[in-house]
């Protein structure tokens, strides 16, 4: 069961559908846990920035908020997909 | 397309896939997303606009794992009905993304320091065709379509494959940013045509 210790919270991460739980500081801003979804998934070969961040209802989350300025509920299931990048271009 | 990977190789990883999911198909339903079918190698997807009152089918989205994960998956649009790929007169949608253009600076016009200089937004679709019977390919790494189109023979598949770039929920995301979230409402075109005039008492 996600929980919720002083200034860390766990959250779920569904990295292209694949989920980890992530340990995030409550002071720290969103981003901070992109790397670490990367890199418990297996992840490589795209930058953090090359990644965008989703709540359950698709709406685009900022990246430099903090987390807990977000209030989520220990557990609340966040969406990390690769940017559509390359686009338009043939 | 023939599948020259060891079958179960690819039946396994695409088993995987729809495990995955399966997982969260919950939340991605409430968003419109509504898996159909799933038997290897083939996904089909309908999207539906939740957020109109009544609810629209938008499009569908067939994901063939043929070879998977040596080669990416093939991503078509197509009629969620009757699973033929739209051609590209028939698309229900582009997925338009807005693409910054270069900078335009306006001769005269003092901009307060630090500002930055205006640009030029211009709208690129992600479905890419030539004809209008073509049927289009959705133009993001990832997508078989894509890796093989020769103007991409220097993006390689191998460079995005180990970030997930062809897994379901990614392509779908896809579908959902540049084609669903932009739809508001539904466009209305009300037609008025004069037939006749109205009457009033019929005389004697």
């Amino acid at each position: 069961m996600p929980q919720e210790h002083g200034n860390k919270i766990a959250l779920e991460v569904i990295v292209n559908g694949q989920s980890t739980s992530v340990e995030a500081n409550l002071n720290a801003p969103l981003h901070t846990i992109i790397p670490k979804a990367l890199e418990q998934t297996g992840n490589a070969g795209q930058p953090p920035e090359n990644w965008e961040l989703r709540d359950q209802n698709g709406v685009l989350l900022p990246l430099e908020t903090k987390i807990e300025d977000f209030h989520f509920a220990a557990g609340t299931k966040l969406f990390l997909n690769l940017k559509a990048g390359v686009g338009g271009s043939a | 397309m023939e599948q020259y990977v060891d079958p179960d190789v690819s039946r396994r990883k695409f088993e995987r896939e729809v495990a995955d999911y399966r997982l969260h198909e919950r939340e991605y339903r409430r968003r419109g997303w509504l898996l159909l079918r799933a038997e290897f190698p083939e996904v089909m997807v309908v999207f539906v606009a939740a957020n109109l009152k009544p609810p629209a089918i938008v499009t569908g989205a067939l994901l063939d794992y043929t070879n998977y994960d040596a080669a990416p998956p093939s991503f078509l649009l197509v009629n969620p009905l009757t699973e033929e790929p739209y051609k590209a007169s028939d698309l229900p949608t582009w997925l338009k993304r807005q693409v910054p253009g270069p900078a335009f600076p306006i001769e005269g016009l003092a901009l307060p320091p630090g500002a930055a200089i205006p640009r030029i937004v211009s709208e690129q679709p992600l479905m890419q065709w030539y004809d209008a019977d073509d049927v289009p390919f959705l133009c993001v790494a990832g997508v078989r379509e894509y890796h093989e189109h020769p103007a991409h023979s220097g993006d390689h598949w191998e460079q995005h494959r180990r970030a997930g770039a062809g897994r379901i929920a990614r392509l779908l995301e896809v579908v959902d940013t540049y084609g669903l979230r932009p739809i508001t409402d539904y466009n209305l075109q009300l037609k008025i045509e004069v037939v006749g005039f109205a009457q009033g008492q019929t005389p004697e």
